[in-house]
């Protein structure tokens, strides 16, 4: 896996409007056939940088690389992108909508026009192919905008926030179809604040903040450098031996769990045994994974 | 090229089907029609009854002429619409039968009394005609002082001081009367002052060899200016309204991420003046069909239009069409909503006004230096320059040297609203200032 050539790369790359620094030397590479997520508070940077891979604006410093090539205009075409602010014209058809940002990507005539109603079936949006923009609700233009992204088959997708917006059916459908692409060879780069969607669907992960990568590597591994130690626990009985400070660091209350976070080189199997001994009924006893969102939030205020 | 004519053809389709185009390019010819002919109606209409004169005459010798001068109906300077009149009939009218037309066109009548002194002061009377006046008995007086021969001065006093035509009227017919009276006493025969001030027959010919029409062709200059002036207008405004909903909708994210923003601007402007083609296309056809129909057996007098009048008719809205709507283009990108589009493009319109307003100057004087250097400049020239060429065509390498601005004129435009466009189009939150516009333009 590792040796497989990115289907991106930034190098070194750098981008500032005016004294604004919005992307600071910025290097990642997206491998294909995986979800790439790029994480990071409003205002980091990601849209910039997104911009910068779509070939919207042009970075001041470094370069950008696609599929081996420095990115040029005809690249373009081998990209979908579903931005954050998304729009379609509002009076316009849904089926000439498709068929226009279709011929923007070099897709036209029949086999356009049988992808997009192929995509349209697959997203309960068939029936609506002859409606106008502002008769749609608002998940179904969304839906809309993300055929827009996938319709001339781009060997590169990247979608920026797509959850917003969604009901949790369609959070789940679209949640499918992502994968779907992944498993269909696609490189996709998934931006968004939702770290539950995040963890789910991406392999990678870099963290952007304030114009600086804070994070960047595969999701599993970074999560397990994070670990800290800590077990979720359910019991009832006695608890005395919790507060024991050659063993136990912090506990807190979360939800129905009571999670325990060990003093550093205290062993989880350590507290099984004296909990066993000390005849407590435990019901669940989970090694805890840090999720994304501590992730997350951590580095950002470790910079704050 | 392919992206670029994607986008002309939605801009082109999209516009042609809505049911503005069909209103507009059907209720366009009987708005345009109203605003050439409703005005000169209403300069023609008067409100019905004959205007009412009194006339004191303190020298007691010369209300016989002033009554007969004023009732006899000569337009104001007499000599001088005659003349013009004469230049825009068509050759075989006769100036007496011009005047009568000139009357029916203007259609006033007069009526005059004549108010003796008998013993009163004209202070006296003044203010019983004043009383008069107010009662509405009466529209206005004269008052021929005793002197009126000598100094030449007399006095008139109406209801409606603002009726210009009355006011001039009525100063004419005193001139003609106090010089009748003085060409009288000095014993000149006044058969023979007729025959001397007889008007010469002017017969004019347009430029390329046919008769022109001096009305018609004012009508005609009035009307082509006029129609560029909306069209532009109208144009100009769809140009503005597409942009800024690409940029409120961030539409322009998308279409940048699939293409450059110079295609896409000028596929933009190229797309909406199809439209406008199409339009105006559809309104030439229909033209020609009603002259054709006109010219078998109707009554109707249409102006005969020259073929090239057409062609520059075309160039000329071409050249006001890029260069307003390229101007449109960039405002459009600056702002981030409609009605800040509204305000912004306030100047624009102002200018085309002003190029509109300037036409009563060019269509009278078409040679004029303002005439010349207005048809100069590029933002006034689409009308200045086609009605300098309807009414009296310039020299051709003045058509060519303001076409030739004009291109330059857009090519720079252009150029500009390109580099403003593309940063423009992605800049959200607020208004763009004049200085970021500035170092846009430098930085890219």
């Amino acid at each position: 896996m590792e040796d497989t050539k990115p289907t991106l790369v930034l190098d070194h790359v750098s981008k500032s409007f005016g004294d604004f620094i919005a992307v600071s030397d910025l290097s990642l590479q997206v491998r294909p056939g995986r979800v790439f997520g790029l994480i990071g508070p409003n205002g980091a940077g990601k849209t910039t940088t997104i911009r910068m891979i779509v070939n919207i604006t042009a970075p001041d410093s470094g370069r950008v690389e696609l599929f081996g090539q420095t990115m040029s205009t005809a690249m373009q075409d081998r990209i979908g992108y579903l931005p954050e602010e998304r729009g379609l014209y509002k009076r316009m058809k849904i089926g000439e909508q498709l068929r226009f940002f279709a011929e923007l990507k070099q897709l036209r005539g029949a086999e356009a026009e049988k992808r997009i109603d192929t995509w349209l079936k697959k997203l309960d949006l068939f029936n609506w192919k002859d409606k106008r923009t502002k008769e749609l609700s608002k998940g179904m233009q969304q839906k809309v905008q993300f055929i827009t992204a996938v319709v001339h088959n781009p060997d590169l997708v990247i979608l920026d926030e797509p959850f917003s917006g969604l009901d949790p059916v369609n959070v789940e459908l679209m949640s499918d179809t992502i994968l779907e692409q992944k498993a269909a060879g696609k490189t996709i780069i998934l931006s968004t604040h939702q770290m539950e969607i995040a963890e789910k669907l991406c392999d990678d992960v870099c963290m952007i903040n304030r114009s600086h990568k804070v994070l960047d590597g595969k999701l599993r591994e970074i999560r397990r450098s994070f670990s800290r130690n800590a077990v979720a626990l359910q019991f009832q009985g006695e608890d005395g031996l919790l507060n024991d400070p050659t063993l136990v660091a912090s506990i807190r209350q979360h939800g129905d769990d009571t999670e325990v976070l060990l003093v550093p080189g205290a062993s989880p199997q350590e507290l099984l045994r004296r909990l066993v001994e000390a005849n407590v009924a435990v019901t669940k006893f989970e090694l805890v994974e840090p999720r994304l969102h501590d992730i997350f939030i951590e580095k950002v205020r470790e910079v704050a | 090229m392919r992206k670029f004519l994607a986008v002309v053809k939605r801009e082109y389709v999209q516009r042609v089907r809505t049911k503005f185009f069909v209103v507009a390019t059907v209720l366009g010819p009987l708005f345009m029609a109203g605003f050439t002919i409703l005005p000169a109606m209403m300069f023609g209409i008067k409100s019905g009854a004959p205007t009412r004169l009194a006339v004191v005459d303190e020298s007691g010798t010369m209300y016989e002429r002033v009554a007969k001068e004023i009732t006899s109906g000569k337009k104001p300077r007499d000599e001088d619409v005659v003349q013009a009149l004469d230049q825009s009939s068509s050759g075989n009218n006769n100036a007496k039968e011009k005047i009568e037309q000139a009357n029916k066109l203007s259609g006033s009548t007069y009526v005059v009394e004549e108010v003796r002194l008998n013993g009163r002061s004209v202070g006296e009377i003044r203010k019983d005609l004043e009383t008069k006046i107010q009662s509405h008995e009466l529209d206005g007086y004269i008052l021929l002082p005793a002197n009126v021969l000598k100094e030449g001065q007399a006095e008139f006093r109406g209801r409606n001081a603002a009726d210009v035509f009355t006011v001039s009227y009525v100063a004419a017919a005193i001139s003609r009367a106090v010089r009748g009276q003085r060409l009288a006493e000095a014993k000149v025969d006044e058969k023979f002052v007729a025959e001397a001030s007889e008007p010469i027959k002017l017969r004019t010919t347009g430029a390329g060899g046919q008769e022109s029409k001096g009305e018609a062709s004012f009508y005609l200059a009035f009307g082509a200016g006029l129609l560029i002036y909306m069209s532009v207008l109208l144009y100009g405004q769809f140009v503005l309204g597409a942009v800024i909903e690409e940029k409120e909708t961030r539409i322009a994210e998308i279409l940048f991420s699939s293409m450059r923003a110079f295609p896409l601007m000028m596929g933009k402007l190229i797309g909406v003046s199809l439209v406008a083609l199409t339009q105006l296309g559809i309104w030439g056809l229909a033209f020609f069909t009603f002259s054709a129909w006109a010219a078998g057996g109707s009554s109707v007098p249409l102006p005969q239009i020259p073929a090239m009048l057409f062609v520059y008719f075309v160039i000329y809205f071409l050249m006001g069409y890029f260069v307003y709507a390229t101007v449109y283009a960039v405002v459009g990108s600056m702002v981030t909503t409609t009605q800040e589009g509204g305000q912004m493009a306030l100047p624009i319109v102002l200018m085309l006004v002003a190029g509109f307003l300037l036409s009563r100057n060019i269509i009278r004087s078409p040679n004029s230096s303002l005439s010349f250097w207005t048809s100069m400049f590029p933002f006034f020239a689409p009308i200045t320059m086609l009605m300098r060429i309807a009414t009296e065509t310039p020299p051709l390498w003045q058509i060519l040297l303001s076409l030739g601005i004009g291109v330059a004129t857009i090519i720079g435009l252009v150029w500009l609203a390109a580099r403003i466009y593309r940063v423009g189009m992605l800049m959200y939150g607020k208004k763009a200032t004049i200085p970021e516009v500035w170092r846009w333009v430098r930085q890219s």
